[in-house]
């Protein structure tokens, strides 16, 4: 899952949906910053398919477009848990015509054996990008504040209202996003990662109420320039995000040292997937598109510009030799280990869970 | 619309000019509104289910559903982010009208050659989009912005005020963008007041200040009234400076929607949301005429 | 109700020792470069009906603005009841004025409206009613007591400015063209309710008016003004019949000129002559005037008596041809052309409804007149 940047820009573009497109337009909607610079250009000289490039800042953005029904897109990046999982069910998707794509047999069989737990046989989704969210933070800041033995790969320091409270000052951040908060809270609190009972996300909810004071503030995406700044000490982020902002701190050369977590109590990995619209207009060359992804030399520059690993193991030997070693992009075996997917709460239950959110966040 | 001749004339069509623009883009959209608010979420395309059902056979069946206008009353949050949407208006408004009027009643005095200036410098920051309006703002309160290095620079503050996610942002975001809405329509009243009735008013013992609490003030509160109007409505349903300049503890109504209809995918309850919103919003209009039509009938 | 006053028994103005109560010192102002008032000094006496004639533009409600306070004299002083209020702001001054344009509070009913003025000194609520309700009867509009000003014809909201300006007892009443916004019939009327609630009150009354009928029906005195100055001042009558200067006689009134030059003076007459009558004509006139002097011969149209034949021994007669005639009812206007083709004006009251013989067009005729009948104008 990316960031929830500034979410009212998309939905101002959700007011001029694409229009119906002639033969060899290619109508694609992907998050935003999440492609290599020159993969369009190629793509259209290879194929001789115009595209016609759209970008979203939010899965919320992109599903209610596709809701509304005739987005008029060819293809799309949801997030596998819990979007892909719930437009398949709703019939959303039209199933890959697979002799049309090429060098399927190079994704990794781990990632498509747990898609398939959501999408039977494989029939809708390509994988595209994998990462997981953890926690990023300020080395030697907080090691200044709770001493050599602090806790350094654990919910605790985002969690614990102890240790929150020493950091408050620092600066303590949580993502504005309600499954991935309350799901962490209740790995954090030994419950079961899905427990979205009633119960369940009253305890998750109440675990966040007890640090809410102190934590800085509720954003996707801040935290990269915040980390980077030394502006804040404890980030919950996505790993690529955390990344970046350990990269920028390297850059500017201002002495901040950020290093990404994966708590051992657990963490939660998401994909993107590619998907095409049940009523997309050409899919045709939405498959070609898919085919042209496919392809190892393809993808592997996408994932040295995008910070992301693909899913493609093919690929993989010919990603940058720096992103390719970097364990959070491609982390090591007891990392994986301790990566579980997202849980896909019901319906009813994500409306428990985002009105619970608010509650929280507002300190209602 | 009550015809008053049996005879189609001109001056029917005219009026039916606005009565149909009404019709077709507030009361049509509305009774979508009103429908979806009805209705139940699905996952489906779109979203919600149909009112009217086929059950078995050709057998139809028509399911209103007021849950979710129940839920809205039941669950604390919506009335609480409906009272956070009517303070932070009303705040709002009552500021932007302290800074509207002083700036309307000096424009409107000040010399006839510089009257238009003026006001182009009021309309001027329209020119460049809402967002980018904001955006700026975002630059000048932020930590490290504008505002805080200045201060920092002047020695007047040892760390950064944090201004940038707190309620005080998101007023004078909305205070900055409705300030015109509140200049323009009192201009347009003080420039009409007849500056004899000061005249008598002074001329019948009475200091500046009292004058323009006894002659100007209520002679301009048309123009108090429109301009509270355009600050106060649209501010309710605001959405985007809540959620750029504020903080995660700003709980208001557009938000919320956000919230159910992208989050929730709840499309009847953010539609509920929308109707609560517009009765909210009528209410004070309906009393307004009442009350103008109490007291026009109230005289002789 | 009284016709025209009679100032005899108290002509305050010539008492010298008295103090008048409004005392104006060389009262200049100036907009840029254009001086709307001009070195003006005069005084206005107490229980005076006083009013400042002249046409648009020359000054005359500039000089009300700042008695009332609005303007400021560029130069001079400016005294009321012997207090210097040249720099007194309006609302401290014992004066009050009627606008023009009545400036009427529309958001307040009529008795709210009176009623303004006092709130503001703080007379308690029982007191005011009753001054108001005083106030109301005076000007007979007690049934509109609940009504806004929009509710109200013209002549009723001028009723409400009078009486909201009267209302706290001003030593001075400041009126600004008080009738302007009346239709003619109605204006006639109110004149004498202006004049009688005056003289009930015995509140100094100063108005502009550029109406010279006005000006003559109701004022004790009359400043006639041009271009920022102040051509004469006197009572109705000095000015119509005894009109110091060309512009004077010829602004009130029809009259008709003859320019021409002193040839002798005795006692109490001169002699000028006028080339355009090609006679000399005799007037009486008592100041001083040196033969050879240009001056203007000044004759109303009333004072002109027709005959048909020339008089033996009697001075000042005109032969001519009557060339237009006007019928205006009461009166008919003659213009006749002398030989040297200027027009002379009369006037006959038409007292037969039917003459016997009426003068007609290309009438020859006979026009004379006394030497008390007429004036010498030297400015």
């Amino acid at each position: 899952m990316k960031k929830l940047l500034h979410t009212f820009l998309p939905a101002c573009l959700l007011a001029g949906a694409a229009t119906a497109s002639a033969a060899d337009e290619l109508h694609i909607y992907n998050w935003s910053d999440y492609i290599a610079e020159d993969t369009i250009e190629n793509f259209e000289q290879a194929t001789g398919i115009e595209v016609v490039y759209d970008v979203y800042d939010a899965n919320e953005v992109m599903e209610a477009k596709l809701l509304a029904g005739r987005s008029g897109y060819d293809l799309i990046f949801p997030t596998a848990r819990p979007f892909a999982e719930r437009h398949i069910q709703a019939g959303l998707y039209q199933p890959l015509d697979k002799a049309k794509l090429e060098g399927l047999d190079n994704l990794d069989p781990v990632i498509m054996d747990s898609l398939a737990s959501i999408d039977k046989n494989n029939a809708h989704l390509v994988p595209y990008m994998w990462g997981s969210s953890g926690i990023g933070y300020n080395v030697d800041k907080v090691r200044e504040i709770l001493g050599d033995d602090m806790p350094k790969d654990t919910w605790r320091l985002l969690f614990d209202p102890e240790i929150v409270a020493k950091l408050a000052d620092c600066g303590v951040t949580l993502m504005d996003d309600p499954t991935e908060v309350l799901v962490a809270a209740n790995i954090y609190r030994g419950a079961d990662a899905d427990d979205f009972s009633r119960d369940g996300i009253k305890a998750a909810s109440e675990v966040v109420a007890a640090v809410r004071d102190d934590i800085r503030y509720f954003h996707s995406s801040q935290y990269i320039n915040d980390l980077a700044n030394g502006d804040i000490c404890v980030a919950h982020g996505y790993s690529g995000d955390v990344l970046q902002a350990r990269d920028r701190a390297a850059e500017a050369d201002n002495g901040v040292n950020i290093a990404y977590a994966v708590p051992s109590e657990g963490a939660l990995v998401w994909t993107d997937v590619m998907a095409i619209p049940a009523d997309a207009p050409n899919p045709e060359a939405a498959h070609a598109f898919i085919s042209y992804l496919l392809k190892p030399e393809v993808i592997a520059p996408i994932t040295d510009y995008v910070a992301y690993a693909n899913a493609n193991r093919a690929a993989t030997e010919l990603v940058d030799e720096e992103i390719r070693n970097d364990p959070g992009i491609y982390p090591p075996e007891e990392t994986q280990a301790k990566l579980q997917v997202t849980p896909t709460p019901s319906e009813r239950q994500i409306r428990a869970l985002n009105r619970s959110w608010t509650r929280v966040k507002t300190g209602q | 619309m009550k015809p008053t001749s049996a005879r189609p004339s001109t001056r029917h069509l005219i009026i039916a000019v606005p009565w149909f623009w009404l019709a077709l883009f507030f009361l049509l959209p509305f009774l979508f509104v009103l429908k979806i608010s009805l209705s139940e979420p699905t996952l489906a395309q779109p979203p919600y289910m149909d009112l009217i059902r086929e059950i078995e056979d050709g057998f139809v069946t028509l399911v209103i559903n007021f849950s979710n206008y129940q839920l809205l009353l039941e669950d604390s949050l919506y009335l609480s982010a409906l009272w956070g949407s009517l303070k932070v208006a009303a705040i709002s408004t009552l500021f932007c009208l302290l800074i509207g009027y002083p700036m309307a009643y000096a424009i409107a005095r000040s010399p006839l050659h510089w009257r238009l200036p003026l006001l182009m410098l009021i309309i001027l920051p329209f020119w460049t989009s809402f967002l980018i309006r904001i955006y700026a703002w975002i630059g000048i309160l932020k930590a490290n912005g504008l505002l805080n290095n200045l201060l920092m620079g002047l020695g007047l503050i040892d760390s950064p005020l944090a201004i940038m996610h707190t309620p005080l942002a998101v007023y004078i975001g909305v205070v900055y963008n409705y300030l015109p809405f509140v200049v323009l329509p009192l201009y347009a009243t003080l420039i009409r007041l007849d500056l004899t009735l000061l005249e008598a008013a002074a001329d019948l013992g009475c200091r500046p200040w009292k004058q323009f609490l006894l002659i100007t003030l209520p002679l301009s509160m048309p123009g108090v009234i429109a301009g509270a109007m355009l600050v106060f409505i649209p501010v309710m349903g605001e959405f985007v400076i809540p959620d750029l300049l504020g903080g995660p503890d700003t709980l208001m109504l557009g938000k919320l929607m956000w919230t159910e209809f992208f989050s929730n995918k709840d499309w009847p309850l953010a539609s509920s949301l929308a109707a609560l919103l517009l009765v909210v919003l009528i209410l004070p209009f309906v009393l307004l005429r009442h009350f103008e039509r109490r007291s026009e009938e109230g005289n002789p | 109700m009284s016709t025209a006053r009679q100032f005899k028994p108290e002509e305050p103005w010539q008492a010298p020792e008295g103090e008048p109560i409004v005392r104006l010192e060389n009262v200049t102002k100036r907009f840029g470069a254009f001086y709307a008032v001009d070195d003006i000094s005069l005084n206005i006496h107490a229980g005076e009906f006083f009013s400042l004639l002249g046409p648009s533009g020359c000054g005359k409600t500039t000089l009300l603005r700042m008695l009332a306070g609005f303007e400021t004299p560029t130069s001079g002083r400016l005294l009321i009841d012997g207090q210097d209020v040249t720099d007194i702001p309006p609302y401290e001054r014992p004066v009050n004025m009627m606008f023009q344009s009545y400036a009427l509070f529309p958001h307040m009913n009529v008795a709210d409206n009176i009623a303004f003025g006092l709130k503001q000194e703080g007379m308690p609520k029982s007191e005011r009613q009753d001054r108001v309700a005083e106030l109301m009867s005076l000007v007979q509009i007690e049934p509109l007591a609940k009504r806004k000003p929009h509710q109200l014809s013209g002549g009723q909201r001028q009723r409400v400015a009078l009486a909201r300006s009267l209302a706290k007892h001003p030593k001075i009443l400041l009126l600004d063209e008080p009738l302007g916004a009346l239709d003619k019939k109605l204006r006639e009327q109110t004149q004498f309710e202006l004049v009688n609630i005056q003289e009930r009150l015995g509140i100094t009354f100063v108005v502009v008016t550029h109406d010279q009928e006005e000006a003559m029906t109701m004022s004790s005195r009359i400043a006639l003004m041009h271009e920022g100055r102040i051509e004469q001042v006197d009572p109705p009558r000095r000015l119509y019949e005894f009109p110091s200067t060309r512009y004077a006689a010829s602004f009130i009134g029809s009259v008709n000129l003859f320019d021409g030059y002193v040839t002798e003076q005795n006692d109490d007459q001169v002699r000028v002559q006028c080339d355009d009558a090609g006679i000399q004509l005799e007037v009486r006139h008592s100041q001083p005037l040196v033969p050879g002097m240009a001056v203007t011969v000044a004759l109303r149209p009333e004072k002109v008596r027709v005959i048909h034949q020339l008089e033996a021994d009697t001075p000042n007669q005109l032969r001519g041809v009557i060339k237009e005639i006007a019928y205006l009812g009461d009166v008919s206007i003659y213009h006749v052309e002398l030989a040297s083709g200027k027009r002379v004006q009369f006037t006959q009251s038409n007292v037969q409804a039917l003459a016997e013989q009426p003068l007609t067009w290309d009438e020859e005729v006979v026009l004379s007149w006394s030497a008390n009948s007429c004036g010498v104008l030297t400015e």
